[in-house]
């Protein structure tokens, strides 16, 4: 059981980072604390919904399409967003921004009640992934596994990105100094806007993948929240390896804690959140994406 | 920025004419209006509490709600497990928020801007947690209800002017408290905390006093809203309450004493007839929402500013 637990948290672990990972991209590069994240990753989860019955159903092709496509309408969303009404408060309090994103939160948890309804719906798995994997005397899922693997795909593109490519040596540059960087001809505006739709599509793609596991509903949106930005603070925020371990210490404290202490197990996390708070004292920023 | 509270003629006429008019309306209005103003009214003196922390203290709490939700806890388990009278209940309540906020405030105010934030998100969902999963004490999800008649059994109108009295007797003890010299190292570690430590004071002490004050006026409004329904649930600690706090604030106006109750008024109306008008609240308040972001920052209290009933900025601070 607790192998099974194990390897559901690791999931889990991965599906956090995939939603951390943007929150931390964006508030790393832009400053901004999205408090829309976790409705980004609802909005996929419901396009994914819509998606599926569409494209090839049944399919693992069919469904990882529809992810994708789910994560990119998601991305053109939070651009059209950030282009229309969180552009004009860059460098206004920083309440105002979370507040801006709030305001966010409540237009897509209505529209999404307004599309699809109160009810909690199920995402459809892809056929070939229902089986399980027998190891020793254990029953494995393979749903888990395969995500996991999907997303161990989407960190390595995103590192490589960020490492390897112009984009990414722009981005690291707008990081760490954001002032120099627009100094030396980067333009601002389109970096905080390309981070902001790289973020969303990463959201919404954890959203759809995510879907078939559990049950798509619109109360995802705050639980989905909290859990990124635990994450991310515990991780640093602005830090994406901090926020990868702050994802898998996360998932897997929350899957094999619920064996143990089944009424404790998010106070558990949110101590561990504090408890790195305190320690860490981190005054004044987090570090940045490397 | 923010500049002490100072009462001109033209304010003092406003309020005395606002509290008549609430009195009124709540004398002659029915029950129904009376039960919506002291809800209303509570959630004024809640949203007045996260007022100071912001528009004075300068931090932003994503937890308001878990001072909230432990003043009604602290009163209701005080009646219902502790046997205590309801009377002393009525002090235990806002105690206990206080004795939480001194405990989680020691812990945030060692971190500031977005951290402190994250810290009191954390705080709060502790709370919610714990209110919520430990079945045995709290009764979990289902809340403690029926231990007593709502409102004392007091009429609506009676209660009403009860919680009347509660919030105008807060504002002036919140008030008296921002014009002290406490209040004044209040602003100054607000505006200015490296430079107010250089002047002498201890940033984090007076932090510490704020979040524990603003704690207590949020235990006193948690308190009554436990008496006003005759039950305590753990939404009461839960994040659905410190937006709506957050949104009254935001609403109202920072760097205004009013904020709060003005945010409280508006905010309670609009969702009160927004039904009416739509089906889509959550569409209608984002944009709402981000229209005082963005055209209004300062809230609806600024909008006084130019219609003279408030000092232009820049007199005596």
């Amino acid at each position: 059981m607790i192998w099974v637990q194990l390897v559901n948290g690791l999931m889990e672990g991965m599906m956090l980072f995939l939603i951390a990972s943007g929150l931390t991209l964006i508030f790393g590069v832009s400053r901004i604390v999205n408090f829309a994240h976790g409705s980004l990753y609802m909005l996929g989860a419901f396009l994914t919904y819509a998606l599926v019955p569409v494209i090839a159903p049944g399919t693992v092709a069919g469904f990882f399409a529809a992810v994708i496509l789910a994560g990119i309408g998601v991305a053109a969303i939070g651009t059209a967003f950030e282009v229309l009404a969180l552009r004009r408060v860059y460098g206004a309090d920083s309440l105002m921004q979370l507040i801006i994103t709030i305001a966010l939160v409540f237009v897509i948890r209505d529209v999404v009640r307004w599309i699809w309804g109160a009810n909690s719906l199920s995402v459809p798995m892809p056929d070939a992934l229902m089986g399980a994997l027998v190891i020793g005397d254990t029953y494995f899922p393979v749903f888990p596994f395969v995500i996991f693997a999907a997303g161990l795909a989407v960190v390595a593109a995103m590192i490589g990105v960020i490492r390897f490519t112009r984009t990414g040596i722009l981005l690291r540059a707008a990081t760490d100094d954001r002032g120099m960087a627009a100094l030396l001809g980067i333009n601002e505006r389109m970096i905080f806007t390309a981070v902001f739709a790289a973020g969303s599509f990463l959201a919404g793609i954890a959203g759809g993948m995510a879907a078939p596991w559990g049950d798509v509903n619109y109360l995802l949106d705050t639980t989905v929240i909290v859990s990124a930005f635990i994450v991310c603070v515990i991780g640093g925020l602005g830090n994406l390896y901090g926020a990868l371990a702050g994802a898998m210490l996360v998932g897997i404290t929350k899957a094999v804690g619920v064996l143990y202490f089944p009424r404790l197990s998010m106070v558990l996390i949110f101590l561990i959140m504090a408890v790195v708070l305190v320690a860490r004292s981190l005054g004044r920023q987090g570090g940045p994406a490397r | 920025m923010t500049a002490a509270v100072r009462m001109t003629p033209a304010r003092w006429t406003l309020l005395v004419l606002a509290l008549i008019g609430a009195e009124a309306a709540n004398r002659f209005g029915g029950a129904g209006l009376s039960l919506a103003l002291s809800e209303m009214l509570i959630l004024a003196l809640f949203a007045s509490s996260l007022n100071l922390l912001m528009t004075y203290g300068h931090m932003v709490s994503f937890g308001h709600a878990a001072y909230f939700g432990l003043g009604a806890y602290g009163f209701t388990l005080a009646v219902t497990r502790a046997g205590v009278p309801v009377e002393a209940a009525l002090v235990l309540g806002p105690l206990v928020a206080t004795l939480g906020g001194i405990v989680f405030g020691a812990l945030c105010v060692r971190l500031t801007e977005i951290y402190f934030a994250m810290l009191t998100l954390a705080c709060a969902q502790i709370t919610y947690t714990v209110l919520f999963q430990w079945y045995g004490f709290t009764g979990g999800d289902t809340g403690i209800t029926g231990f007593m008649p709502a409102r004392f059994g007091l009429s609506e109108a009676n209660f009403t002017s009860l919680v009347l009295a509660v919030l105008v007797v807060g504002l002036a003890i919140l008030a008296r408290i921002i014009n002290s010299p406490l209040g004044l190292s209040i602003r100054s570690v607000g505006q200015d905390r490296w430079r107010a430590e250089a002047l002498g004071l201890a940033p984090r002490r007076v932090q510490l006093t704020v979040f524990a004050i603003s704690a207590f006026f949020a235990g006193v409004a948690g308190t009554l809203y436990a008496v006003f329904q005759g039950a305590a649930f753990p939404d009461y600690a839960g994040l659905g309450f410190t937006l709506d706090a957050l949104i009254m604030v935001v609403i109202g106006g920072l760097r205004s004493f009013w904020g709060g109750v003005v945010g409280a008024i508006v905010f309670s109306q609009l969702r009160h007839w927004a039904p009416l008008v739509t089906n889509h609240w959550g569409l209608a308040l984002g944009l709402i929402l981000l229209a005082i972001v963005i055209l209004l920052p300062h809230g609806l209290t600024s909008l006084a500013e130019r219609l003279g009933l408030r000092q232009p900025r820049g007199g005596r601070q």
